[in-house]
């Protein structure tokens, strides 16, 4: 099983996209989510990225992705629900109330960011980071390091997770009850490993630094990559859909 | 060749040098044994060697290091990476990439090594360490003993001189470190590369180095072949480094008498001479 945010080997059409291609029309996408308030072309938008999802065969990520989004836009569409009151009035409240308005503003928010997340997200599953990276620096011609950087950021995640669970299991295995209680609980359990956490961090992505230099990290140039990433038909389509999709976001919400 | 003369270092936050005058010479193509209790200076050494120190810990080095003509001291990093291959202890964090083959081709793309040079090499290391069926696969996916030789082919791919590593069976179970030393050993002899271990496992570096150097609290004990070095059972037990078991009992037979022959290595070199013992 694969963790958070790796990659998932596979060879459907969004696996072969060009990276850079992938990256670029998954922006467009966020971006054509952000540029429309309309309810319904942002759910069509939603259902488009489950079904890119789908194509990939990554549906069960995919949905503990959006979980994940859903959760945090929910703490963004409750201040939008109790500070914009607008519509039929619903509940009353001291400073003001409870309207459709204000209901269909937070709806409106939670269906954009889990719509904008998931193409995003969906990138790093069906693309290797070490792709992202040459391409970017190939294509793009971003500076290698920052470029390295990134994706070490990225790749690193899954790694401290391990290590985070890691240490709470030693910790349950001595007796703290992270399995008993609600989040404050489990929260302030965990800010004291946050401490361990960091020092093992540090180590590793030092460690890791080392092992790049030993092999001739400073040396790298955009043509050192052995891989060459041409864009194909498909990427031109992806880029040209998006930004459509971006266009029609815009006209949409100067229209309605 | 390698040549330590009177290597001395302390790490800039230490209160006392960790390694304390140092002199060896590795000649070319030996295969090198660096083993002693925690905290002899193993590592330490083996950094001074592949250039991290002082380039990567800063600190207070005193004599000289010089590989295959190079004084680490004066050559930056990325120069002496071209003769020096580095496996660090933890190989998770040596991995820059998802893919096994992007993770050999890594280091031959950032050494500006021709296109038409990288796949020959890659499936030469992925077949020297015994893992050319596992050249698409997730490097997360693989066990201990798998990443292990992934780490190892990634640097043999660069073709060093010299070969660097710490306890490169450190996590891995009896056969696989034995299947790792045997994969080595045999590279090292095909190629004529120097290969310098740092292995708590000293019944394997027994059987497989040619020189064995004992480290004990920054300073070298013993440097010579293995059989001569585990003649010393009692002083090396003291210090905290355990002989094989069929070297220790050989010695028992030798102290009540019945063995005058060199100290053995492994349990077929001690059936041999039990064979004749008994005989």
């Amino acid at each position: 099983m694969s963790a958070f945010l790796e990659y998932v080997p596979g060879a459907s059409p969004l696996h072969r996209m060009n990276p850079v291609a992938k990256l670029g029309a998954a922006a467009l996408f966020a971006i054509a989510c952000f540029c429309s308030s309309n309810l319904v072309f942002l759910a069509v938008l939603l259902v488009a990225a489950f079904t890119l999802a789908a194509s990939c065969g990554m549906v069960r990520q995919t949905l503990g992705l959006a979980k994940a989004v859903f959760a945090f836009s929910l703490i963004l569409a409750l201040v939008q629900v109790l500070t914009t009151p607008s519509g039929a009035v619903l509940v009353v409240l001291p400073w003001g109330y409870i309207g459709t308005g204000g209901l269909l503003a937070a709806l409106t928010t939670v269906v954009r960011l889990v719509a904008a997340a998931i193409p995003l997200f969906l990138v790093f599953y069906v693309t290797k980071m070490n792709d992202i990276t040459n391409a970017v620096v190939k294509v793009l011609h971003v500076p290698y390091k920052y470029a390295f950087t990134f994706t070490s950021t990225i790749h690193f995640i899954p790694v401290f997770m391990n290590d985070m669970a890691g240490i709470m299991e030693a910790q349950t295995a001595r007796g703290v009850e992270f399995d008993a209680g609600g989040i404050v609980k489990k929260v302030r359990l965990m800010v004291p490993l946050c401490v361990p956490l960091l020092v093992s961090s540090v180590r590793k992505t030092n460690s890791a630094a080392i092992a790049a230099e030993v092999r001739g990290f400073n040396l790298r140039t955009p043509t050192s990559g052995y891989k060459e990433y041409p864009f194909t038909p498909l990427d031109i389509i992806a880029l040209l859909g998006t930004a459509l999709l971006v266009a029609l976001a815009i006209t949409l919400s100067m229209v309605l | 060749m390698i040549e330590l003369n009177n290597f001395t270092f302390q790490y800039r936050e230490g209160v006392s040098p960790v390694v304390s005058d140092i002199s060896l010479t590795i000649p070319d193509g030996v295969f090198v044994g660096i083993t002693g209790a925690a905290g002899s200076g193993k590592s330490t050494l083996t950094y001074a060697l592949n250039g991290i120190v002082p380039h990567c810990y800063p600190g207070d080095f005193y004599g000289s290091v010089v590989v295959e003509g190079l004084d680490t001291c004066e050559v930056v990093l990325t120069d002496l990476s071209r003769l020096v291959g580095s496996v660090c202890q933890d190989v998770d964090s040596q991995f820059v990439c998802e893919l096994v083959e992007d993770e050999v081709l890594y280091g031959l793309e950032n050494f500006g090594v021709p296109r038409d040079q990288m796949e020959r090499r890659v499936a030469q290391a992925l077949a020297d360490m015994g893992i050319t069926e596992l050249r698409d696969r997730v490097i997360s996916s693989l066990s201990g003993g798998q990443k292990q030789k992934v780490a190892i082919a990634s640097i043999l791919a660069m073709q060093p001189r010299v070969l660097v590593l710490d306890e490169p069976t450190a996590e891995l179970d009896p056969a696989s470190s034995t299947n790792v030393f045997e994969l080595l050993a045999a590279y090292a002899r095909e190629h004529g590369t120097t290969v310098v271990v740092v292995e708590q496992k000293i019944a394997l570096l027994s059987q497989f180095a040619d020189l064995l150097v004992i480290m004990d609290e920054g300073r070298i004990r013993f440097a010579d072949a293995p059989a001569v070095v585990l003649e010393h059972a009692d002083e090396l037990k003291r210090i905290g480094v355990n002989c094989p078991r069929s070297t220790t009992l050989m010695n028992r037979l030798r102290a009540a008498g019945a063995y005058s022959g060199p100290a053995v290595r492994n349990v077929q070199e001690a059936c041999e001479v039990l064979k004749e013992v008994i005989a």
